[in-house]
């Protein structure tokens, strides 16, 4: 099975043979993984020894190596080819939302719409966990449209926002 | 009022990590326990630990964890005959301090006129200054909008607004220009009536390159009133403490010796009893201020018990009872170094932004030196409703630079997923080299630090690592799947299977 797996922004081909057997960009890898508990994993590379957490996230494949999180996604050949066919899934969208990050009460919307916002501008203020928190524009752009109004109980990923 | 009382039961009313240290404490004692728990709260850690649990109410605490009714309801009817507050919710209100003692119940803590007293920070400051105390200049509490901007240039900016009931950073605000003022007024009394319940602020003038530092107090109702030595406290964000240290390197036996006699002397202006904490600002030239007492267990206690070998509980405990407390001198002279991070759902690369969900994994650091009083568990939801801190790493060193590198051990070791957490925050932090110099003030994590200053740069050998893991995890995961659909080969039954071939060899 062939596949290409990006970390933080890098690329590697990694190709498994039927045996168990691994390359990485074509170079063998002597590789012993062992899962030991759910999520709970013991990588051999060449006697370096790590213990790694992982586990699914959507489509993003979490690893813990050492106190650093990397997020990383694993397409095989069919779904690669996939992607290259539809031509980069995310494009540049004319829209951007703001969601709410967490379920909590939004206390003020200190924009309207129609009104310009640039980058990092505070257009929502969230209270949760007893905590007022200001959540920011994506960035530069013209408030398209309110959804939610001061006082009211929002879940989390309900679009609060949109700017275009 | 040295008679000694006994105490059979104890009902915690708090939650989280406070909630689990106190019980702890009561089990080694002996002491049976009750919690409390609000309905967001039924599979929260200290109900697993109590030996009794009372259900109290809604998830918002003005309707379970701050609604005193319900808590000496909960203790009458598990028959506790005193009750631990923890930090937070009713540890500093002395309703809550008086409603116990009308009741009958011990309180774990001081009585109603000393938590009336300080907790009223303009009192507080009025008694303490006629101790000979010092402290920060400002406005009363109380007043309207109009008096505050009146009266904010003659303390001179730049000022912080704080709310008369806060604590833990809520309903604070540091305001440089008067066009900032009304803003943040407003701000921070919303904060504070969402909070306390109650809207009241005042200012006080911001003291520049400040260090926070604090003492640790202890009073028995036999006379007897010592402090622990100190708290460094500066590394906070938005009033928040992130990370505190026991000593300061900021200190030196002189300053403690100092800030000690202070700190006993504002303790005993107000007949303080039980376990106390007084709070001062430090300026570049060793300065101090009185700036508040909390007149309660603190959330970083621990580091204190780590360099002074006590367990502020059970003194608490212990005074309650009416005993004379174990410790009979001031510290002079800390043993070792001790270091507590602040574990936070936050996410420090998004402007700290609080973090709900489950945890999927958890995997607690161990070993010589580390202490974790955590209060969650792997498969533990945390929720919007209470504090975003979920656990304290306390490290324990022969000098501050082995308490660092231990920290940096235990932190690595540390494995919270399912959340965003502060983790990377306080991993860089330690490599920061302000931080390991101990050049910093309460300005510093806010004014000069920054994510990406310390980052390590992932080597390739771990970047390589970590893929070669993700795909052996996705290959697998696959290959579970593709199992599930090629089992059934024979696509019919085996009767069915077994009939045909019956037929086939006829």
């Amino acid at each position: 099975m062939k596949y290409v797996t990006t970390v933080n922004g890098k690329s590697y081909e990694i190709e498994i043979q039927a045996d168990g057997s691994l390359t990485v960009n074509g170079e063998k890898r002597s590789v012993d993984f062992r899962e030991l508990a759910p999520s709970m994993y013991s990588i051999l590379a060449e006697n370096i020894s790590h213990e790694l957490t992982i586990e699914q996230r959507g489509d993003e494949i979490e690893v813990l190596v050492r106190g650093h999180l990397y997020s990383s996604q694993v397409l095989d050949e069919r779904a690669l080819l996939m992607a290259q066919r539809t031509g980069g899934s995310i494009g540049d969208s004319k829209e951007a939302s703001v969601k709410c990050p967490m379920p909590g009460l939004i206390v003020l919307v200190p924009v309207e719409v129609g009104q310009s916002v640039t980058k990092g501008q505070t257009v929502v203020i969230l209270e949760s966990m007893k905590m007022q928190n200001e959540l920011k524009a994506p960035r530069d752009g013209v408030v398209q449209a309110i959804h939610v109004q001061p006082g009211q109980s929002v879940e989390q990923n309900k679009v609060l926002l949109t700017i275009s | 009022m040295s008679e000694q009382r006994t105490i059979k039961k104890i009902l915690v009313a708090n939650r989280g990590e406070i909630a689990v240290r106190v019980i702890r404490a009561c089990r080694d004692l002996g002491i049976p326990t009750v919690a409390v728990y609000s309905e967001a709260d039924r599979t929260s850690l200290h109900v697993r630990y109590a030996d009794e649990a009372v259900f109290i109410g809604a998830p918002a605490p003005r309707e379970s964890y701050l609604k005193i009714s319900k808590i000496l309801d909960a203790a009458k009817q598990t028959g506790a005959d005193a009750i631990h507050p923890g930090y937070g919710f009713l540890s500093e209100k002395p309703d809550f301090s008086q409603a116990c003692q009308d009741e009958g119940i011990i309180f774990i803590g001081p009585n109603p006129h000393s938590i009336a007293r300080m907790g009223d920070k303009q009192a507080a400051r009025e008694t303490v200054k006629r101790a000979g105390v010092p402290v920060v200049p400002g406005t009363e509490p109380g007043l309207r909008d109009e008096d505050i901007l009146a009266l904010a240039p003659t303390i001179g900016f730049p000022v912080i607004v704080k709310a008369v009931a806060g604590g833990g950073g809520k309903g604070m605000r540091t305001v440089r220009t008067p066009e900032e003022l009304p803003a943040a007024l407003a701000t921070a009394r919303r904060e504070a009536e969402s909070a306390f319940g109650d809207g009241r602020v005042y200012l006080e003038k911001l003291v520049e390159g400040a260090r926070h530092i604090e003492f640790q107090i202890l009073a028995d109702t036999h006379g007897n009133t010592i402090h622990l030595g100190e708290r460094e406290c500066s590394i906070q964000r938005r009033h928040q403490k992130l990370v505190e240290e026991s000593p300061s390197i900021f200190v030196d036996p002189d300053l403690r010796r100092r800030m000690g006699e202070m700190a006993v002397r504002a303790a005993e202006a107000v007949g303080y009893i039980n376990a106390g904490t007084i709070e001062c600002l430090v300026d570049k030239d060793k300065n101090f201020y009185f700036l508040e007492m909390n007149t309660r267990l603190q959330v970083e206690h621990p580091v204190t018990e780590l360099v002074t070998g006590i367990d502020l509980v059970k003194e608490q405990i212990r005074i309650a009872r009416g005993r004379r407390m174990g410790p009979t001198q001031s510290l002079m002279e800390p043993k070792g170094w001790a270091i507590e991070c602040r574990i936070n759902a936050e996410d420090p690369y998004n402007n700290f932004m609080p973090s709900t969900g489950k945890i999927t994994s958890l995997n607690i650091p161990t070993g010589p030196g580390v202490r974790v009083d955590s209060g969650v568990y792997a498969g533990f939801e945390i929720t919007p409703f209470y504090d975003s801190m979920i656990a304290k790493l306390i490290c324990w060193g022969e000098d501050r630079g082995e308490a660092i590198l231990r920290m940096r051990r235990a932190l690595e070791e540390y494995t919270i997923m399912g959340v965003k957490h502060n983790i990377p925050f306080h991993q860089n932090l330690m490599n920061s080299f302000s931080f390991i110099a101990g050049a910093f003030d309460t300005k510093f994590v806010e004014e000069r630090f920054s994510m990406t200053n310390y980052e390590d740069v992932p080597s390739e050998e771990e970047l390589e690592t970590a893929a070669i893991a993700a795909t052996l995890f996705a290959h697998r995961q696959r290959q579970l799947a593709s199992q599930v659909v090629t089992r059934g080969e024979r696509d019919t039954s085996n009767w069915k299977w077994v009939g045909r071939w019956e037929r086939m060899h006829r």
